[in-house]
């Protein structure tokens, strides 16, 4: 047993005890009913059940949660699903999800938006070319599996949120 | 009166159970209603102005939509906490199970129910026919197929019930002993089509399975594929008389004529998996003081799913039979036919009833919804195909299909027919004969998946014509256009499309695009750079329907404007919702912001009554129970064969229509000072709505909450309600309507609502069904799909990397544009899956050894796909022409144009799937 | 041939056969053990010993455990199967992963048996000089011997790391679902020791 304390979508959990065998997955699913982050593959093989962690060090990144144990985020904080819009406001990314049509049956949006959120955090702090983009989409994006779509609607959604503010994201020509 | 699956919904009522299919409700605020009806009043509308789907917003925020979201907390009136179950499954199918040894849970982690075979026994329940086949594998026989369940444990709390998963893992508990081999049964129905056709177009068939009905060689002996010689048979039976011509073809086929070309080959493909992303999962609870069995499931076929969990309890002992069944149905996390008629729900009720009082979740991992989940039919197929050589037309063709069915029968039958039916593809064939038997096998169960089987027939097709196309020499493109079936022309069952027949297009689309053009510098291009470079074309034609559909909604218009839509079709990711609510908009000037898919119990009003199997029953019959008003052949059907436009959106469509004539276009005269008497008033088809104004030559537009309110304050018709069928034409109904008008529509079922009144029935005066001989036909809708790829092998790996694709297709109207392009591009990247990627070894290295998961099933990324080089194009419909059906047919072309592009690039023609990257290098070295 | 001799002969061939395909065999069951050092010293030139036992140690080299992670691409192997690791994940920089997926966040400090995840705090894809994947035992004795591709490595290192390296050791540890390398990790590191005392020779 451990003793888990964790901030999800800025909001502070805990302290609560969970088994260690206890995953993560399960921690927001059964235990909070913060089912907004998909079971898929229970493998981490298709990223449906993708959060985000904020490090402390101020970087992001996506970590599943199918296969690794709540207790061991004790500690962390954590971006779900649930938490990218603020306010009632749907952020950016939502937004342009929606109005490309980006997702079909839906389920593995969630992983697909935390993905794409912190591609978009991690290009305001290292700019590419715009040379580089499609690529670098498609490298962020790849470890998420899809049957519905094809991806082409969620990749172009990314682009032209990144498109849309080019100063953000991308080397000016002359860099 | 024969007992059919239609008959025991009112089996169920007799004997007591009262079925209740209603929406689910969730926790706190919102309730069910709000929660799944989309998007919601005072709720953004991505669709209102094409800018998104009506279920967008919940599906970006991640609400709760799908049966794996929800637990009893979640639900009001449900008792708190969830308690979790799991199916145990045998991963042997050649030994005697002699049962479970549950003593490593030990104390705190022990199941506190234990399901088998002799509980479900003693307690008297019944497997549905169509699931037929031991629920729970009794002790002491062989299971009858990898997976099948030998128990089911439920345990109160959700940690015991994760500890014990972890502890059962393994597998070694489930015992077995003494080897018999696996069991032996019957094959689950096995057909074949004929057809000769006349000395010229016009002149009827000499031999049609529209003419001459169905036929099936029976089983004279026990063999394992039946017999499908004529001689073999009683001589003047009607198999007799269909196979001696199917005979006289083949020996045409195997004659020496030179002036044939004949090619004889063998194409085999593979099982597959669904692999939609959420694997099946249910609530339940037998609420046992009211005794109500509260079920709530995500599947495509929501009447089938309460009616068979209604069989499954209905002869059941106290007190495993519930009074009344409440089901409710959710969005679903894909589909593509794996959620059709699936048994799953069986179990999750299951799970509720052995554990009374208390709500129990059943739910699948990827491991087990590999192991369990309905799987794509493997075919063998052997095809003979016979191509004049002076004028490049087909002749004759003659197929024996096998499909290896797995453990249970499921859609086993209705595949093999379809499949056959698709075995000629876009073709025109005078002479064509094709055998298909279904197997039962100890493989998984396959059934329902996207193509139906017409995927593997017309697959084996495409790349047979593209070897004939070598062999004559003839370009490909002209070769399909010199064969293809004209409008008008007859299909192998030997009756015409009733819709469009477009392939004309489709080819010279095809013809003119670049990379055709440009496949032979393209593939000179490769012979410089150390790749090797190919391009392929296949163009292909899927039917869709099922020849026994149905469509069920019902609309309103409030005051303001504001539209209500209620249907049966469910969303899978389809974008069904959407679809009925742009289709509405055409008649009603709105999109509707209160969608509610998948219902089924709201339509009471209509008080429906069926009989009988649609499928099989003849015209007397029918004609003598549609004299009933309330009576159709058939209540709800399953979302399912590309029918979500077409179908699913039918009902509604019509209900719309009867709201504006007799609602909204009599306000709409009111607020112009039109007379009803003059002659302008005839003229509502004339109207057009445009940036919700109705606008009318002459006059000033209205406002569509202008008209709206004038409809209330008139007590006009602000809703209706309506029930449509189709046997491959819809059925079609005359009502009369506000006193005097008489109203012939494409329904069978007319209820309407006056201002802020009830629903009243309005009894049909007339009704033609469609006829029952139409179970003759094989389809009668079809569409199309043709598809160019160029691809590039690297010599020195095999790695294949598609470089540039094209598909186009035609669907008649597309009611959401942006859903048909995604549906074509996400059915492009699951045909380079088919082709490339997927596949599952059949038996014990199978997913029936719950083994199974993405490490091994590989399905495609985004980096396997051309995602900046795909190009969809759609054909804008013809005028008037109502929606099709696409979903499937666009799958159906990649497959088959990958492997003549395979063909084109190593000189290699693969005759089974997957080709894979080492094949590939192994054909390159 | 008279025919007594020869029903000796095909007795004695049958005989022969019968052994070879008893070692067989037996070989086959016992894929999953490691021979200790003594029981090559029946061989009696020092330098085929050597190599003798270097050969058995190929078995915990060779064996999918390692392999996997000594790939001879810049993506790592996965299962009993060694297909290739899904999700897709290359070396990156460090051999560490991507920069969107890292190794260590899914393979954490330890395995975790519940989402049946290999892990050790060390996880990581051996170097592109160490790679293992497609070379023979003989192949594999040359590289691992050699300072330029051992990471500079005397062989009284190589004992070290094979025999108590922890990531190495996880080997033999490796969680439900994964087959272990053959032996013990005292087995693999005797042999190495012994081979090593032996001059460290090489197989043809």
């Amino acid at each position: 047993m451990t003793t888990l304390n964790i901030t999800i979508n800025g909001r502070a959990y805990g302290p609560v005890d969970v088994r260690d065998a206890l995953t993560l997955n399960d921690f927001l699913r059964e235990y909070l009913g913060l089912t907004g982050t998909k079971f898929g593959c229970g493998a981490a093989q298709c990223l449906s059940c993708g959060v985000i962690v904020d490090s402390p060090d101020g970087t992001s990144y996506v970590s599943p949660t199918c296969v690794v144990s709540a207790a061991s985020f004790d500690g962390k904080a954590i971006r779900t699903v649930e938490g990218h819009a603020k306010n009632g406001e749907l952020s950016t990314l939502q937004k342009a999800f929606i109005e490309h049509f980006s997702f079909q049956c839906g389920y593995c949006t969630a992983g697909f938006l935390n993905e794409s959120q912190v591609l978009l955090e991690r290009l305001e702090k290292k700019r590419v070319a715009r040379g580089d983009l499609e690529k670098t989409i498609t490298e962020a994006l790849d470890g998420h599996l899809c049957r519905c779509t094809g991806y082409i609607k969620y990749h172009e959604a990314v682009r032209d949120v990144i498109l849309a503010e080019p100063g953000r994201y991308l080397l000016a020509k002359a860099d | 009166m024969r007992t059919s699956r239609r008959e025991f919904v009112k089996f169920a009522t007799a004997s007591g159970i009262a079925l209740s299919l209603s929406r689910l409700a969730s926790a706190e605020e919102p309730t069910f209603k709000a929660r799944e009806t989309l998007p919601g009043r005072q709720r953004w509308n991505p669709a209102a102005t094409g800018a998104g789907r009506i279920d967008g917003v919940p599906k970006v925020t991640g609400a709760k939509l799908y049966a794996s979201d929800f637990r009893a907390a979640d639900l009001p009136g449900w008792p708190a906490s969830t308690s979790h179950a799991m199916l145990i499954r045998a991963a042997d199918a050649t030994h005697v199970y002699t049962g479970i040894d549950l003593s490593r849970l030990g104390g705190a982690l022990k199941p506190s129910v234990v399901v088998t075979a002799a509980e479900i026994a003693q307690a008297g329940i019944r497997v549905p026919a169509f699931y037929a086949g031991d629920l729970f594998c009794p002790v002491g026989k062989t299971p009858l197929y990898l997976g099948q369940p030998v128990a089911l444990l439920i345990f109160e709390k959700f940690d015991v019930f994760d500890e014990a998963r972890l502890a059962l893992r393994d597998g070694t508990f489930v015992k077995f002993g003494g080897e018999t081999g696996p069991v032996v049964m019957p094959d689950y129905g096995a057909f074949r089509f004929t057809r000769v056709a006349g000395p010229t177009p016009d002149a009827p068939d000499i031999y049609s399975a529209v003419q001459e009905g169905w036929i099936s060689p029976g089983r004279i002996q026990n063999t394992e594929l039946p017999v499908w010689n004529p001689l073999a048979m009683k001589p003047g039976s009607p198999y007799a008389k269909g196979a001696a011509y199917g005979e006289a073809i083949r020996a045409e086929l195997a004659e020496k004529n030179p002036a044939l070309l004949v090619l004889d080959r063998e194409f085999e493909t593979q099982s597959i998996d669904p692999m939609f992303l959420e694997p099946e999962a249910g609530l339940a609870w037998f609420n046992s003081r009211r005794e109500i069995l509260e079920l709530v499931v995500g599947v495509q076929s929501p009447y089938e799913a309460a009616e068979s969990v209604a069989f499954l309890l209905g002869k059941a002992r106290a007190p495993f039979k519930p009074a009344r069944i409440n089901a409710q149905f959710a969005y679903v996390g894909g589909g593509f036919g794996g959620r059709d008629h699936t048994p799953f729900p069986l179990y999750v009720a299951l799970a509720a009833m052995f554990f009374p009082g208390r709500p129990v979740r059943l739910a699948h991992d990827r491991y087990q919804q590999f192991q369990a989940g309905i799987k794509r039919h493997p075919f063998k197929m052997h095809t003979r195909i016979g191509v004049d050589r002076t004028t490049g037309k087909i002749q004759a063709f003659a197929a024996d299909h096998v499909l290896d069915g797995g453990g249970l029968a499921n859609y086993s039958v209705n595949v093999a027919t379809v499949a056959a039916n698709a075995a000629i593809g876009i073709y025109d064939v005078p002479k064509v004969d094709v055998t298909t038997v279904a197997l039962h096998s100890r493989g998984v169960t396959a059934g329902s998946m996207r193509g139906y089987g017409t995927l593997q027939t017309m697959t084996a097709l495409e790349v047979l014509v593209d070897e004939v196309c070598s062999a004559l020499p003839l370009d490909p493109i002209e070769f399909r256009r010199r064969n293809a079936l004209k409008p008008g022309g007859r299909t192998m069952a030997g009756n015409p499309y009733i819709v469009s027949v477009r392939t004309g297009e489709i080819l010279d689309k095809l013809e003119k695009h670049p990379i055709w053009h440009q496949r032979a510098a393209e593939k000179a291009r490769g012979l410089r750079s150390g790749i090797v470079v190919g391009t392929g074309v296949a163009c292909a034609a899927k039917d869709y329907g099922t020849g026994a559909d149905c469509s069920l909604a019902a609309v309103e218009m409030d005051q303001t404007g504001n539209i209500t839509i209620r249907c049966d079709a469910v969303e899978m990711g389809n974008g069904v919702g959407t679809a009925v609510a742009n289709r509405v908009a055409t008649y009603l000037g709105g999109v509707a912001d209160e969608v509610t898919v998948a219902e089924v119990d709201t339509f009471g009003p209509l008080a429906l009554v069926t009989s009988g199997d649609p499928y099989a029953m003849d015209q007397a019959t029918q004609d003598a129970a549609q004299r009933n008003p309330r009576w159709v052949p058939a209540i709800s059907t399953a979302t399912t064969a590309s029918i979500g436009a077409h179908v699913g959106t039918h009902a509604a469509a019509e209900a719309a229509r009867v709201i504006f004539r007799f609602g909204l276009w009599p306000a709409a005269l009111d607020l112009w000072g039109i007379a009803a008497t003059d002659s302008s008033a005839r003229q509502s088809d004339a109207a057009r709505w445009k940036d919700g104004q109705l606008n009318m030559s002459g006059l000033p537009p209205l406002s569509l909450s202008a008209i709206a309110a004038r409809a209330h304050a008139r007590t006009l018709v602000t809703g209706a309600m309506t029930h449509g069928f189709s046997r491959w034409a819809w059925s079609q109904a005359s009502f009369t309507v506000s006193g005097q008008s008489i109203w012939t529509a494409p329904i069978d079922a007319l209820a309407v609502r006056k201002g802020d009144g009830g629903y009243l029935r309005i009894n049909r005066t007339s009704v033609k069904f469609p006829p029952t001989d139409n179970n003759r036909i094989g389809t009668s809708y079809t569409s199309q799909c043709g598809t160019l790829v160029r691809i590039e092998i690297e010599r020195a790996t095999g790695a294949l990397r598609i470089a540039k694709a094209y598909s186009v297709l035609e669907c008649g109207e597309p009611l959401v544009p942006q859903v048909v392009v995604g549906q074509s591009q996400g059915g492009f990247a699951m045909g380079v899956g088919y082709a490339l990627l997927e596949t599952l070894p059949p038996y014990e290295g199978g997913p029936g050894n719950g083994q199974w998961n993405l490490g091994e099933y590989i399905i495609a990324r985004g980096s396997d796909l051309p995602l900046h080089d795909l190009e969809i194009e759609v054909l804008p419909p013809l005028p008037n022409e109502p929606p099709k059906g696409m979903a499937e047919v666009v799958m159906v072309p990649v497959v088959a144009a990958l492997l003549n592009a395979i063909f084109d690039a190593t000189g290699r023609r693969f005759q089974s799937l997957p080709v894979t990257q080492s094949m590939l290098k192994g054909a390159l070295t | 041939m008279k025919s007594e001799t020869r029903i000796k002969c095909l007795v004695a061939v049958a005989a022969l056969l019968m052994s070879m395909l008893s070692a067989f065999a037996i070989d086959q069951m016992q894929s999953d053990k490691l021979a200790a050092p003594e029981s090559f010293s029946s061989i009696g030139d020092t330098t085929a010993r050597s190599a003798a036992i270097f050969t058995e140690l190929g078995k915990v080299l060779t064996h999918a455990r390692c392999v996997n992670c000594h790939p001879a691409g810049d993506r790592p192997r996965q299962g009993d199967q060694r297909r290739l690791h899904q999700p897709p994940v290359t070396r990156g920089a460090d051999g560490h992963g991507l920069e969107t997926l890292r190794c260590p966040i899914c393979h954490q400090k330890a395995n975790f048996e519940p989402g049946r995840m290999p892990g050790h705090p060390e996880w990581h894809l051996a170097p592109r000089e160490m790679a293992w994947e497609g070379k023979t035992v003989a192949e594999i004795c040359v590289q691992i011997k050699d300072r330029e591709r051992n990471g500079g490595r005397s062989p009284e290192d190589l004992v070290h790391h094979i025999g108590e390296d922890t990531l190495v050791g996880w080997a033999w540890e490796p969680g439900f679902g994964r087959q272990p390398a053959p032996g013990t990790q005292k087995q693999a590191r005797a042999l190495v020791e012994a081979w090593v005392k032996t001059g460290a020779a090489c197989p043809n």
